[in-house]
């Protein structure tokens, strides 16, 4: 009875620790949903953030940055974010009338059709909260009480793409970050599982 | 023995299950509380969904009836509360990671007021938001596992907020949450005098 236990527990720590594995944190939206082509043009309305020292407001920044997941493109855009028309568009200077108070960007989704079995993401949009002073992967002038305004679009087109958080703390699709917190322009391995599952 | 393996492997699960965490800037539990005009206990009674006058953001209405007033506040027994998000016709507007508000489910929220307006919304997003749920005999708190973009947003009559009425998580009871704030309303009062 005594070893009927233990091995009860065994196979029940193999188990908490295979469920717990950081890997497999990443959650996808709901209804699963990706764009029916890639890779994904991503737009950055050439209004930059004032906050950000560098030559355009973070602009040429956040759209190097966003490259980093591989399914996506991007460009720089004079024309404003049209709510559920493509392209998908960043915005640096303007919280969307939606995104105040603690939040640092918010990605309005909610534009996807179905066809067939398929759910296919026609639109999502970004807004920046302009409350915040923001740094940027081209300022020199280091990093001083700022939020990086590179991770935090990874992040967001992370979602664009059809991700939703992931509770990996390090992951650039944890929910919440700090100042200064560079690491959120380098995808981490939970990042790429999600971004697998979906393309 | 069996038993207390198997007590054992349920605690073990329990404690496996990934804490669902706020986006944005994490505050503090006091800031929350102090930024917060009110503190309420309640139930959503109605909601309903419109798009602003600009057309530009769906908002998600709710009637709210207060049952509860923490901290040394107090008010009507009714408010509206608005929170970005929501579907119009064949039209959904989802901010990822952003609170739901959902018809019938019996809630804690921490409210400030917006700018624009008199009605209410949850400060500080995820983290003015908790579920009542019973365990035990006992009411106790717990984060809203179901942000925006986890399901889709409700529709009148398709949204059942007891599917989430089994939803387990670490919580706290009632009045230790009515400590917690009364002990930081009581900080502030005593920083205040000081600044």
């Amino acid at each position: 009875m005594k070893k009927q236990s233990i091995l009860i527990l065994a196979i029940a720590a193999v188990i908490v620790v295979a469920s717990a594995d950081p890997t497999m944190a990443y959650t996808l939206l709901s209804p699963r949903r990706v764009w029916k082509t890639t890779p994904v043009t991503v737009a950055v309305y050439n209004q930059g953030n004032s906050s950000i020292n560098d030559p355009d407001g973070g602009v040429s920044a956040v759209a190097g940055a966003i490259k980093a997941w591989g399914v996506v493109n991007s460009s720089v855009t004079g024309s404003a974010a049209v709510r559920g028309s493509a392209p998908p568009t960043i915005t640096l200077n303007s919280n969307g009338h939606i995104c105040n108070g603690s939040c640092l960007a918010a990605t309005l989704t909610g534009y996807y059709h179905s066809e067939g079995n398929n759910t296919y993401i026609d639109d999502a949009d970004v807004y920046t909260n302009t409350k915040y002073k923001y740094t940027s992967s081209k300022e020199t002038d280091g990093c001083s009480s700022e939020f990086d305004i590179d991770g935090i679009m990874v992040h967001e087109v992370g979602h664009v793409i059809g991700l939703g958080h992931s509770s990996v703390s390090g992951a650039t699709m944890f929910p919440s970050v700090a100042a200064c917190n560079l690491d959120n322009r380098t995808l981490e391995a939970d990042d790429i599982a999600g971004k697998n599952d979906l393309y | 023995m069996h038993r207390r393996s198997l007590i054992l492997v349920g605690l073990l699960f329990v404690l496996a299950v990934p804490l669902a965490a706020s986006q944005f800037i994490r505050l503090p539990f006091d800031q929350v509380t102090r930024e917060s005009a009110l503190i309420v206990r309640g139930h959503a009674e109605q909601t309903w969904t419109a798009w602003d006058d600009a057309h530009e953001v769906i908002y998600t209405y709710a009637t709210f009836r207060v049952n509860r007033y923490f901290g040394e506040s107090t008010g009507p027994d009714t408010l509206l509360v608005r929170e970005v998000g929501g579907t119009v016709g064949d039209y959904t507007q989802e901010a990822i990671g952003f609170p739901e508000i959902r018809r019938g489910e019996d809630v804690v929220l921490f409210l400030s007021q917006w700018e624009d307006s008199t009605d209410y919304r949850i400060h500080a997003f995820n983290q003015g938001k908790y579920l009542v749920r019973g365990r035990g005999g006992m009411e106790v708190l717990t984060e809203d596992p179901v942000k925006q973009g986890d399901a889709r947003l409700e529709r009148p009559g398709r949204f059942d907020a007891r599917q989430n009425a089994d939803v387990e998580g670490p919580g706290m009871s009632i009045d230790e949450f009515a400590m917690m704030v009364e002990a930081a309303r009581a900080a502030e009062r005593y920083e205040r005098p000081r600044k």
